[in-house]
């Protein structure tokens, strides 16, 4: 099978330190794959070796289909990137940015510095320098340029950084679209994972330099833990009623991971009202993201 | 070749927006007002002294108010202050894609690493030609506005080559402060290594090694320390173009190889 991008054995030392131990990491054409991890566990690494900025000390990175060379070859009219932080010439205004970035694409259509412009709703902040912009412009700017030459894949190293509620959905809606309807494979990292929980089809998740876990978004549903969540009025009588099921309490809840429970909570139910404390709240809920990723990180 | 165009273009763009070349061709130009002053004080030095320009001191001065001293000491000045003010704008030329974060979007690019340096080197060197014209340009200027004698349009053609020549000797120099200016990330080591490299062409020419020091070429090309046939040989040429060919390739090579985590 032919993937977007595919590390074999990927490794990097740098002395004695292991920033990347043995990463096999599988990105399929056409999907948003979440790429998760702590500070320091080697998400900035591994993407710039993908992007040719850091050779590998063992294996190797093949993007779209192409292996990438230490000298820095590799398929880039092809791919969007955007890594850590944007950057952009801070005397030079928006357009005179994009518009170096589009001849180093070497893109033919003049226009298109005014239709990514439009795009990422940066048509006021045109003319202004690049130093002088919000965060989040800037933010949008790096975004811009990523998108400017239609790519067909996109590396996008924490993309939601720095924007505004509403322009996280704004960014998220338009990685949707172009996945979606244009088949752009989107591969990202980021530390808002409720955000990749939206996003992405597949997550893979890289602690201390290596790669613990990659599995599809549906899968993942069924990996996460669920509980049941309980609230009594007299939450000392409801923990001895429930001390079968091994319940822990946290803050005023009660929380109960025992398979019989979390599949019949009306018996739960039952089991409280007849000890004289009924449940004011009693709901199944399951391990978000963020809850997974620290379960397997710690 | 389309490739070196952006490239070129992208470079060129950001030279005009930026101050940096700007306020150093200005700072280039103190060069040939200095030149003048002092042609104004040797031709008259009791006026410059009635006029508070100089003290005691100052009488140490010699020479002649002419226009052989006036190019004589422009080409002084070049082979010195070219030295510092090349390296100021090749070390912003390069370190400020560090300092801007901006290296990482010129690697992944279909305009390959290598156009990207050449162009950086390109408009240096038009920087730095149009700058040693400029302050030749001036000195003209004030020596025909203070008159002084000796003038001559061989002289002139002379001096040209003589003050264009120095700077031309300068520039393959600074693919090594390009080179520390990657390697260092930054402005810091390479401007140390151009104050270094300006200390050692002085201490070699004291020496009397100075045809050895490629870093001491310009100046003697310039000069400063007698004629040039005899104070420079063919290996003082060779060695020059030796080093620098050397910095060019390392620096090549440091783009296409060297891990990028800035």
């Amino acid at each position: 099978m032919n993937y977007a991008i595919e590390t074999n054995n990927l490794s990097k030392f740098y002395g004695k330190v292991r920033a990347l131990h043995k990463v096999n990491l599988r990105v399929r054409h056409g999907e948003v794959y979440g790429f998760l991890g702590l500070n320091g566990a080697g998400k900035t690494t591994a993407i710039r070796t993908m992007l040719g900025m850091i050779r590998p000390s063992m294996g190797n990175v093949k993007v779209l289909d192409q292996v990438i060379s230490p000298g820095g070859g590799g398929p880039w009219a092809k791919i969007g990137h955007l890594v850590e932080s944007p950057a952009a010439y801070p005397e030079l205004t928006v357009k005179e940015n994009l518009e170096i970035a589009r001849r180093m694409h070497k893109i033919q259509n003049h226009k298109a510095v005014d239709d990514v412009i439009e795009k990422l709703s940066l048509s006021f902040y045109a003319d202004r320098k690049a130093g002088t912009l919000s965060s989040g412009n800037f933010q949008r700017l790096g975004l811009a340029r990523a998108l400017l030459h239609k790519p067909e894949l996109l590396i996008l190293d924490e993309p939601a950084n720095a924007l505004d509620p509403a322009g996280i959905v704004e960014i998220r809606e338009l990685l949707l679209s172009l996945a979606r309807e244009h088949g752009v494979t989107v591969f990202m990292s980021s530390h808002i994972l409720a955000e990749v929980d939206l996003l992405a089809d597949r997550i893979g998740i890289i602690h201390k330099g290596e790669l613990i876990e990659e599995l599809d978004a549906a899968r993942l549903e069924g990996l996460r833990s669920t509980q049941l969540v309980i609230e009594a009025r007299d939450p000392a009588k409801a923990l001895a009623a429930l001390r079968d099921f091994e319940p822990a309490a946290v803050n005023s809840h009660i929380t109960i991971k025992d398979r019989r429970a979390v599949r019949q909570p009306e018996m739960i139910a039952t089991l409280l009202v007849n000890a004289g404390t009924p449940p004011t709240h009693l709901a199944v809920e399951q391990e978000n993201l963020e809850e997974y990723f620290l379960r397997l990180t710690k | 070749m389309k490739n070196f165009t952006a490239a070129l273009w992208a470079e060129i763009l950001k030279m005009r927006r930026s101050k940096v070349p700007l306020v150093s061709a200005i700072g280039f130009c103190m060069a040939p007002l200095a030149g003048g002053l002092f042609m104004i004080i040797l031709k008259n030095p009791e006026a410059a002294k009635s006029f508070g320009l100089i003290t005691a001191k100052a009488q140490l001065l010699t020479g002649t108010a002419d226009w052989p001293s006036l190019f004589g000491f422009l080409a002084q000045a070049v082979a010195a202050g070219g030295m510092i003010l090349f390296s100021i704008v090749t070390i912003w030329v390069f370190g400020r894609e560090f300092s801007d974060h901006t290296v990482k979007e010129l690697l992944a690019l279909p305009t390959s690493r290598e156009a990207i340096v050449t162009a950086k080197f390109v408009v240096i060197t038009i920087w730095a030609v149009l700058a040693t014209i400029l302050i030749f340009g001036v000195e003209v200027a004030i020596g025909k506005l203070i008159v002084i004698p000796g003038w001559s349009n061989e002289l002139l053609r002379t001096s040209f080559i003589n003050i264009l020549g120095t700077a031309i000797l300068t520039i393959p120099l600074m693919s090594l402060v390009a080179l520390i200016a990657c390697a260092g990330r930054g402005y810091l080591a390479p401007f140390g290594w151009a104050i270094l490299t300006l200390f050692i062409a002085n201490l070699s020419v004291i020496l009397g090694w100075g045809d050895w020091v490629p870093w001491a070429i310009p100046g003697l090309f310039s000069g400063a320390a007698g004629p040039r046939s005899e104070v420079l040989g063919t290996h003082s040429y060779i060695g020059l173009m030796i080093t620098s060919l050397m910095g060019i390739l390392a620096l090549y090579h440091w783009w296409r190889f060297a891990d990028q985590t800035k």
